[in-house]
């Protein structure tokens, strides 16, 4: 198992967010997650990187328990996952450049000759070439959500985290952005975790769909089986008719 | 059920002094982790050169135009003040002590609070709302090195420069201000300066200002690493940097006075 949560609590105060949730992702395949805004999505992203840790439960990726790692073998983790933020999270103060090459400079023994080379590369991937020099406030949205998933493909990491990639995109980019998340899990063999509430981008890039809901996955299952799902709570939600919800 | 009036104040300060020990915990901790992070030279080395310039050569206009008036200031009100046969050099006296034992380091200090406190936690704060900082984290930084440790070593650094600079120009400007405008002469304001001066004047001022960088780039590094809630969030943090450092200085200085003076 390359990816695994096993009975996660995490609450913020009062607020309980994840109630004993419990999720595996199997290598080389994309999982999506999908479920309401505040329903703990992006804090279950957060777990696996070890951003945020359990109240109680467990956190393994690749065979190590992250909420007892060290912070240094936390930092030697976190080089095989790439995250992708949900607004870029760019370094406004770098150029698209510098910050594809951050994550290379932490790579003990590369050259800059290496380290600028895997920038195009990454950046050619993304269909972005030529944009090394520009600062992300000359980039749009789109470019600025395809200029983070470089940074995070440049380290060549077995994990991609995907934080609401599409949100907020016109009907074109989210196709480009689908695309190349399908290319990195089919080129480059990445295991996936998707983060969304757009039930057409989890059909188009899922092995897997799962819901969370009330802090705990509620259903997971292919998209073939999502789609046809009987479950009312997941229903509703698909097809955004919250009047299958009364009575719940 | 509310309480009853009665322990509303007695509420209240129950939640303000749990909230100050629970601040006091959380700037620990961040201290903490900035000495650990000083270990991690590869990271923050390079970065601590623009820091130099931010923090120390950029403030350095604003401190010497307070430094200037503060030099003015001090020389008339000296001569205002020095009346009834006592004689005129005590007015270098006078503006040379207040202004290396207190006015330099203390208004730079303020001043850079301003200047340095609020761009630290406006700009941490940003980073912090806007991912960046976790973004830094899963990139394998230690945020800590990165972006604090630079900073803190910095305003260590540049601190006591700017003050020195401000502490020539102020006696400097008072000195100009004797001559111009008070009848005295050279003779009589270095004398009058150097009459009472005592090296330690300057290692004392040297010692606040080490204090005041510190305590300046931390206030700031802390409230701007710990925003929360957007861009009201920032506003907050930045604000509570300069109030926060702005009393930290002036208690500092208490300090000092009495643990050296």
């Amino acid at each position: 198992m390359s990816i695994e949560l096993r009975d996660v609590c995490k609450a913020f105060g009062s607020k309980e967010i994840l109630r004993g949730f419990t999720l595996d992702v199997q290598e080389g395949k994309t999982l999506s997650i999908i479920g309401h805004s505040g329903a703990g999505k992006s804090v279950t992203l957060k777990h696996i990187v070890g951003l945020i840790r359990p109240d109680s439960g467990e956190v393994w990726v690749d065979g190590q328990n992250v909420a007892g790692l060290e912070l240094d073998k936390l930092y030697e983790l976190r080089r095989d996952v790439g995250y992708v933020f949900q607004f870029a999270a760019l370094f406004d103060s770098m150029t698209i450049g510098e910050n594809v090459a951050m994550g290379l400079r932490r790579i003990p023994g590369m050259y800059e000759d290496e380290i600028q080379v895997r920038v195009r590369e990454s950046l050619s991937l993304v269909d972005l070439d030529g944009v090394e020099d520009r600062v992300p406030s000359e980039l749009s949205g789109g470019m600025q959500k395809r200029a983070g998933l470089a940074r995070a493909i440049a380290t060549k990491p077995k994990y991609l985290l995907y934080d609401e990639p599409t949100t907020g995109l016109d009907p074109l980019t989210v196709t480009v952005i689908n695309r190349l998340i399908v290319r990195m899990s089919e080129e480059l063999g990445v295991t996936g975790i998707v983060v969304t509430h757009d039930m057409s981008s989890a059909y188009e890039i899922s092995d897997e769909i799962a819901m969370l809901h009330e802090g705990r996955i509620r259903t997971r299952g292919t998209v073939d089986e999502i789609r046809n799902t009987e479950d009312r709570v997941l229903r509703a939600f698909i097809e955004g008719r919250p009047e299958l919800l009364e009575g719940t | 059920m509310s309480s009853p009036p009665l322990f509303t104040p007695i509420e209240s300060l129950g939640r303000l002094s749990i909230q100050g020990i629970r601040t006091i915990g959380r700037g620990g901790v961040l201290a903490a982790g900035a000495v650990r992070a000083l270990r991690k030279l590869e990271i923050w080395w390079p970065r601590l050169g623009e820091h130099l310039y931010a923090i120390g050569v950029a403030s350095v206009p604003i401190a010497l135009f307070i430094a200037t008036f503060s030099g003015i200031v001090l020389a008339l009100q000296a001569s205002y003040t020095l009346t009834g046969g006592i004689p005129m050099y005590f007015v270098g006296t006078l503006v040379g002590k207040t202004m290396i034992l207190e006015l330099g380091p203390v208004l730079t200090g303020l001043a850079l609070s301003g200047r340095v406190g609020a761009s630290i936690a406006a700009e941490l704060g940003t980073m912090r709302v806007t991912e960046q900082i976790d973004a830094l984290e899963v990139l394998s930084y230690d945020p800590l090195a990165y972006l604090v440790v630079p900073r803190m070593l910095a305003g260590l650094i540049m601190f006591p420069i700017v003050v020195l600079m401000a502490i020539t120009i102020g006696i400097a400007a008072g000195w100009l201000t004797a001559l111009g405008t008070l009848d005295m002469t050279s003779p009589q304001f270095v004398k009058g300066i150097t009459i009472f001066f005592d090296p330690f004047d300057v290692r004392f001022a040297i010692y606040k200002s080490l204090s005041f960088g510190l305590v300046v780039t931390g206030v700031g590094s802390f409230y701007g690493f710990t925003t929360s809630g957007g861009a009201e969030g920032v506003g907050v943090a930045t604000t509570r940097a300069v109030v926060a450092g702005s009393m930290l200085i002036l208690v500092l200085d208490a300090f000092w006075a009495k643990v050296l003076l």
